[in-house]
């Protein structure tokens, strides 16, 4: 629906009017006191967070696990938890961060890198090179030599296609440091792209 | 270790998805381990830490919330529902090659203007069209956060028409929610900062802010911003159009019009003039009325009435009224309280009369000896016929006073009607002065309204309205409004060149909407319209463009026939004008 400007400017996934923060709210209140009335919340978010589990991981049934995981632990945390200004979500996705984080310390073989072709050619764009499938190789080489931090940026704009502020959100960072991040990053991936083509 | 990469890896179903979601274990793993952590740390519930108060809170809290939940997830599920529907029914778009800003040729593309700003300073950019781009001072960081000093290159340029959209190559289509929708423009930016051919950034406690100047006066569009990764326009806020502020008069400017008219000054001089004169008629009148003879009111004779009485001379030139009194007994009034009977045995070497307490009804009295002296109230009496004569005499002087009484009353009427007659004459002309004078600021106000209209039509289009806007990235920003695509009629057209050659490798069919500032991108093969607008094409193959006009177009839907001529438009194409003439803006 287009009727109201307000909500149009966020990914309506993730943000939120005030109407509905406050709503979200009183559920997190509820289920604070009972585990029961965490259901709402488990139903909305459990599709987000699998997808950014997932999409950092080859193995499908880890990705179930780990969800789990990361719901329960935001359930037997949720009585810390503390509105301030962002929505709920970016709560689940920090303690989604946390954990995948903790099991590539632990296994780092589960590591995985998902993108499309598409993605790729995003990336080509954004660094104002061509794009030729016979490149396709060597980016994803470079993309997979990328420290941990850069690649987590990359994966969260190019690959899931969030907007810098819920960038900066999951990652607590501010959204400026996140675009000057990422800038940095496109700039030594067109090097390697460049020297690539040499 | 280097982790592993999947490309184009198969997407999991919603329906798997879904059969992995299990409530039920959570609240049970949940349960389990509170269980597990109560028996680890006994001293839980002994410390009482739930209070009657917080289970009667949330008591409440739970019982809104389940009816809040219910018909939450009610309205979720039917908004699911539509979702599910709409994946269902929605064809899938080929993937295209072209990049995700793609200006179709370029000769037509709208060139950046390249402005300089000192960054410490800040400073005004005017662009062409009367947009001011403002930068803050100290406004921009380099990619390592470290502030810019020296100068920056702005770079700046805009779109207002289907022809600079088309030409732009920039994506006017709107995802929201998976519905795809169609920017109405208001207009559109681009803009972006370098350093020594480095991109700047704009620090995160500045805003740049950009008065775009907009053709369209309407207040329906909202602001956007293009994020060209996520490949869609972010809605930043409603935007407003602002009227400008035209050089012409002001309101202080027609005060000082109004006060420098002669016409106005002379009126308001005769209105000024008008109260003082009523004044002076006022004083004129008073003097005139005061001026009228004023009868006497005669003395009435007292007849004596056996009070204690002196009998005096009286010199009747000191005291004319008594002349009617002759041989009248001068009686001592009651109110003399120190009269004894032994003051008439004395004899009084001197006595005088004086005027008493009520002038013309008794006087004073003075008697004196070498050692004595008193004063009594006496008054005139009269007795037998002396009393009758001087009566009669009273009674027709008191008709002579009754006479000239009623003559002086209607004097003073007279000369009052008079007075407010003229009175009434200058309220009347100050009336007509002031209604004149407010005639006269009117056709001032009129005239410099005139003087308004004609500056503000005599104005471009582009200088009309300005659209405010807050940069705090470089990019492109634009006022636009998101339209559902036109229906209502479909057309099937095959598109040919050269007399009948058809036209293969399409690219882009834009349908360009006249009377709104709208281009469609149209898919192949059937193009919806709405019958009540005008539209022409646009068409882009191999890098050439192809144009279809309005009168073509509409041939088109009029006569239902398959084949439609376009003209290419490449060989004449110097900038964005020709493609406007081509499509007919």
């Amino acid at each position: 629906m287009l009727t109201n400007a307000a909500d149009m400017s966020f990914n309506p996934r993730y943000h939120h009017t005030t109407t509905q923060l406050q709503e979200e709210q009183m559920i997190i209140e509820a289920a604070k006191l009972n585990p029961e009335y965490f259901g709402p919340l488990y139903d909305k978010y459990y599709k987000q967070i699998f997808g950014y589990v997932y999409q950092r991981m080859d193995c499908k049934d880890t990705a179930f696990d780990l969800t789990s995981q990361v719901f329960l632990k935001a359930l037997t945390n949720i009585h810390r938890y503390e509105y301030k200004g962002v929505p709920f979500a970016s709560w689940l996705f920090r303690i989604a961060h946390s954990e995948v984080m903790q099991l590539f310390r632990d296994q780092k073989n589960k590591r995985a890198v998902n993108a499309d072709v598409g993605d790729m050619r995003n990336i080509c764009e954004e660094v104002q090179e061509p794009f030729f499938e016979e490149y396709l190789p060597a980016i994803q080489q470079l993309i997979k030599q990328l420290p941990e931090d850069d690649l987590q940026l990359v994966e969260l704009r190019f690959f899931e296609k969030r907007p810098f502020k819920e960038i900066a959100e999951i990652l607590d960072i501010t959204e400026n440091n996140a675009k000057v991040k990422m800038y940095r990053i496109l700039e030594k991936l067109k090097k390697s792209i460049t020297n690539y083509k040499l | 270790m280097e982790p592993k990469f999947n490309l184009d890896r198969p997407k999991i179903s919603d329906e798997e998805i879904n059969k992995n979601k299990d409530f039920g274990n959570l609240v049970k793993q949940f349960k389990e381990q509170s269980i597990e952590k109560a028996r680890s740390d006994k001293g839980f519930l002994k410390k009482g830490k739930i209070s009657y108060a917080a289970v009667i809170a949330g008591v409440a809290v739970v019982c809104t919330l389940t009816y809040l939940t219910v018909s939450k997830i009610n309205s979720n599920k039917t908004i699911n529902d539509k979702t599910a529907t709409l994946k269902n029914t929605t064809t899938p778009i080929a993937e295209t090659k072209t990049a995700f800003i793609s200006p179709p040729h370029k000769k037509i593309n709208v060139p950046y203007s390249s402005y300089k700003v000192n960054a410490q300073k800040g400073g005004d950019i005017a662009h062409h069209t009367k947009s001011k781009v403002k930068v803050p001072k100290n406004a921009f960081v380099n990619k390592k956060g470290e502030e810019i000093m020296g100068d920056v290159e702005i770079q700046y340029r805009e779109f207002h028409d289907q022809a600079d959209i088309i030409a732009s190559g920039i994506p006017m289509t709107y995802d929201s929610a998976g519905t795809k929708y169609h920017f109405e423009s208001a207009g559109m930016f681009d803009v972006k900062g370098f350093q020594n051919g480095e991109p700047v950034f704009i620090k995160p406690d500045r805003t740049l802010t950009v008065e775009m100047a907009s053709t369209n006066p309407e207040d329906h569009f909202n602001q956007y911003e293009l994020d060209t990764v996520a490949q869609n326009w972010t809605c930043i806020k409603r935007d407003k159009a602002i009227l400008p502020k035209l050089a012409g008069p002001t309101p202080k400017d027609e005060v000082h019009a109004v006060a420098g008219n002669k016409t106005t000054k002379a009126l308001e001089e005769k209105i000024a003039a008008i109260p003082p004169k009523i004044e002076n008629e006022k004083v004129v009148y008073a003097k005139k009325i005061s001026a009228l003879p004023k009868p006497q009111t005669p003395l009435k004779p007292l007849k004596s009435g056996g009070r204690p009485k002196f009998e005096l001379e009286v010199d009747y030139k000191e005291f004319p009224e008594l002349t009617a009194f002759k041989n009248a007994v001068f009686e001592v009034g009651e109110e003399n309280k120190n009269y004894s009977k032994e003051l008439s045995s004395i004899t009084w070497t001197e006595a005088k009369i004086s005027e008493g307490p009520s002038k013309g009804r008794n006087y004073l009295l003075t008697l004196k000896t070498r050692s004595r002296q008193e004063k009594l109230v006496v008054y005139p009496a009269l007795s037998g016929a002396d009393y009758e004569c001087a009566y009669k005499t009273y009674e027709k002087k008191f008709a002579d006073y009754n006479a000239g009484l009623e003559k002086r009353q209607q004097d003073e009427k007279r000369l009052q009607d008079e007075m407010q007659a003229k009175q009434e004459a200058y309220y009347a002309e100050q009336k007509k002065l002031s209604a004149d004078l407010l005639k006269e600021q009117i056709r001032i106000h009129q005239q410099m309204e005139k003087q308004l209209t004609e500056q503000f039509n005599s104005m471009g289009n582009q200088q009309k309205i300005t659209r405010l806007f807050q940069v705090s990235n470089f990019g492109i920003y634009n006022s636009d409004c998101a339209q559902k695509m036109p229906a209502g009629a479909y057309a099937e057209p095959s598109f040919t060149i050269n007399n009948g050659v058809p036209l293969l490798n399409i690219g882009k069919i834009y349908l360009i909407e006249h009377g709104r500032n709208i281009v469609y991108e149209m898919p192949y093969g059937s193009i919806s319209y709405d019958p009540k607008y005008i539209y022409s094409l646009c068409v882009i193959s191999n890098g050439n463009i192809y144009t279809c006009s309005k009168e073509n177009f509409s041939d088109l839907t009029k006569t239902q026939q398959k084949k439609l001529p376009l003209e290419v438009l490449n060989d004449n194409v110097n900038d964005v004008a020709d493609l406007r003439k081509a499509i007919g803006i």
